[in-house]
């Protein structure tokens, strides 16, 4: 009877059933056909079980220090940054586009924020240049899946609890998948640059730029510690060196970085500099989120906390942008988004346990197996099927329905579950820019005011550059599993 | 109709006021999170001194959080879902369909509703949390786990609340009165 737990529940799904209440009517109504009763209790338990939770707490907080850059206006200065680093290649503005969607995936884990934020700014820009609506949205929300693969990451964080996995470890294999999305999409718009004739753009939108003062010399030092905090991991100081020593090699390496920043200020455009420097402070939250649970400082979910520390120190105090109603606005949002989240994980918990109870697993691992014995080629299944099924289901719930049925199964033919776990994350988030149902094409389409249809014909060029991306990651193991082993956070 | 629509009212009047409490409660919930994390990793680091209690207190604030502003989520309709059947049917038959959904969200709350008082009373009323502590009259007593746990139970009741409101508003669109309905704030919601 059981067995029909996943028909039940796809029906329920296609209706339009809320996700939630899908995960624990259909084991819930087998169940009581089948009078287990008391399983049904324990379906319901495991929806509290599953949301009392340390490691989930830090979807709220990665949320809310999203939110609260977000609103702060730190948008508009990592674009002029980009532009400054970017503008003045063929296709200046898409690459602006593409660059400021992976720094903006650091600071924040969603697609959906970076469209909207990054899409108001950058599509009316780069219509006026001469682009296409369809094509300026068509880049934004292609590259706006960025966002949950560079950590902080949502979908990861859900993924890890789910199974079982370190969300560090997971947060420090999305890097290089999502810089090698983006710079794919760079190297599209490169091409497209030629046949369109897509235009340059300036470097320095707005000249003479003032800094103030507090932020001046707050992203003085910040830069300075950054550098010099960096060099100082390589530096060869060994855990037995006493303080005065450890201190010293700091102190050192602080004033050779000085000594360099100062000869740079020579050599640099004035305006360059102004921009960079108002980019540092935002640019922050990444470092401290990485720096700290790479040093072993804080745990994922304590890095969220300092990372909304950090961000309301910067609303108030730095950019003087946000106003005590802002703060209710902000908060009430991260509190509504992340409660929807929590019941989901904690609905899919109890689900998981219904799953583990019936024998669907083992069979659909026999019927899985017998299509390949190869895990290369099922691996490339698993692909079109994580495809199909993002083209019509969010990346979040679809990780927490999928995770749980599939990664055991290819755990067992020995792929790796960080890597089957970035696999899974960037598949699924790919298809947040498919059509017909891809939650970013909406976004994008609400923003740029182009139809959904026109910018889903737009974005197949850099639709297929994902694909790519998406095989390299499934067969090349390296390309996830790289960062977490060399910080020894994978065995 | 008019029937109907005065059994609306009291869930509207309801829902309106008292989801608005749960939010502002909700929003002080989630900034407790945050200082009691801050306060642990500050008093790990620069004290050396860990504490228990921020773990266990934050943990406490994020469940009535998520007991107390899911339901405007509900309302709201930020439940994540597949809307595509409803846009391909012809309005009628969408209309029916969403009512035949919430009637299966009804009941899937319905169940849990006993389910969660049992978990709140008898034998379970009994463990104590690990390292909270409320003020009594005879001194400092540990606060019991249910306190956690009733976060569930009024969230439930609540979001039952808000179904019957949907489901009351759902009857009269299909008997033709939509258009007299008051619209509900749309959510923004997803992981994404």
């Amino acid at each position: 009877m059981l067995i029909w737990f996943l028909p039940v529940f796809l029906v329920f799904l296609a209706m339009g059933l809320p996700v939630f209440f899908g995960l624990l009517a259909a084991p819930g109504i087998l169940l009581f056909l089948a009078d287990q009763t008391s399983d049904i209790k324990l379906l319901y338990r495991n929806v509290y079980n599953g949301m009392d939770s340390f490691p989930l707490m830090a979807i709220p907080f990665f949320m809310l220090a999203g939110e609260m850059m977000n609103r702060g206006g730190i948008t508009i200065r990592l674009v002029e940054f980009s532009q400054a680093l970017m503008g003045h290649l063929r296709g200046g503005l898409a690459h602006v586009n593409v660059l400021s969607s992976i720094l903006f995936a650091g600071l924040s884990g969603s697609a959906v924020a970076d469209t909207s934020a990054l899409g108001s700014m950058l599509i009316p820009a780069m219509e006026k240049q001469g682009y296409t609506r369809r094509f300026a949205a068509a880049i934004t929300a292609a590259s706006s899946v960025i966002g949950p693969i560079i950590p902080p990451s949502g979908i990861m964080i859900i993924y890890a609890y789910v199974m079982g996995e370190s969300v560090a470890a997971l947060f420090l294999a999305g890097i290089v998948p999502g810089v090698m999305v983006g710079i794919g999409l760079m190297l599209m718009v490169r091409a497209l640059a030629d046949r369109y004739d897509l235009p340059k753009a300036e470097r320095i939108v707005q000249k003479n730029q003032q800094i103030d003062p507090v932020e001046k010399w707050v992203s003085f030092a910040l830069i300075r510690l950054n550098f010099a905090g960096l060099i100082y991991m390589f530096a060869p100081v060994g855990e037995e060196a006493g303080a005065t020593l450890s201190w010293g090699v700091f102190i050192a390496i602080l004033l050779g970085v000085h000594a360099l920043l100062l000869y740079l200020r020579t050599i640099v455009d004035p305006d360059f500099r102004v921009v960079t420097k108002r980019a540092i402070v935002p640019l922050q939250t990444p470092i401290i989120i990485l720096g700290g649970i790479l040093m072993g400082v804080f745990t994922p979910t304590e890095a969220a906390a300092v990372a909304v520390a950090y961000a309301v120190l910067v609303a108030v105090f730095i950019l003087r942008s946000m106003k005590l109603k802002d703060f209710a606005t902000v908060l009430t949002r991260a509190a509504m988004t992340s409660a929807v989240v929590l019941l989901l994980v904690g609905a899919a918990l109890a689900f998981k346990t219904v799953v583990s109870l019936s024998y669907a697993p083992q069979i659909l691992a026999d019927f899985i197996l017998s299509l390949s014995d190869n895990p290369l080629t099922l691996l490339f299944l698993i692909n079109i099927l994580l495809f199909i099924v993002g083209m019509f289901l969010d990346a979040g719930p679809a990780i927490i329905i999928l995770g749980p049925i599939l990664g055991p199964i290819f755990v067992d033919l020995g792929v790796h579950p960080v890597h089957f776990a970035i696999i899974m994350s960037v598949n699924l988030t790919v298809g947040l820019a498919t059509p017909p149902m891809g939650l970013v094409l909406f976004v994008a389409s609400s923003v740029s005011g182009e139809r959904v249809e026109t910018i889903a014909k737009a974005i197949l060029p850099f639709l297929a550059v994902e694909v790519f991306v998406i095989f390299l990651i499934t067969y090349v193991p390296a390309v996830s599993l790289t960062v977490p082993r060399l910080t020894g956070f994978l065995n | 109709m008019r029937l109907l629509h005065a059994v609306l009212v009291p869930f509207e009047l309801w829902n309106d006021n008292v989801l608005k409490v749960g939010r502002w409660i909700a929003l002080v919930a989630i900034a407790l999170m945050v200082l009691a994390i801050l306060v642990q990793v500050f008093y790990r680091y620069a004290l050396n001194n860990p504490l228990a209690w921020p773990e266990e207190a934050a943990r406490f604030a994020m469940l009535w959080m998520t007991g107390l502003i899911a339901p405007s989520a509900y309302r709201r309709g930020g439940f994540v879902a597949i809307d595509m059947l409803g846009e391909a049917l012809p309005g009628a038959l969408t209309k029916i369909l969403n009512l035949f959904l919430l009637s299966i969200a009804f009941g899937v709350l319905v169940v849990a509703v006993p389910i969660a008082f049992n978990e709140v009373s008898g034998f379970n009323a009994a463990f104590k949390t690990s390292s909270l502590y409320y003020p009594t009259f005879g001194g400092w007593e540990k606060v019991p786990r249910v306190w956690m746990q009733y976060s569930i139970v009024v969230g439930t009741i609540l979001l039952i609340i808000v179904n019957i409101e949907l489901v009351i508003r759902q009857i009269i669109k299909i008997l033709g009165g939509g258009k007299d309905l008051k619209p509900l704030q749309v959510a923004e919601t997803g992981a994404e």
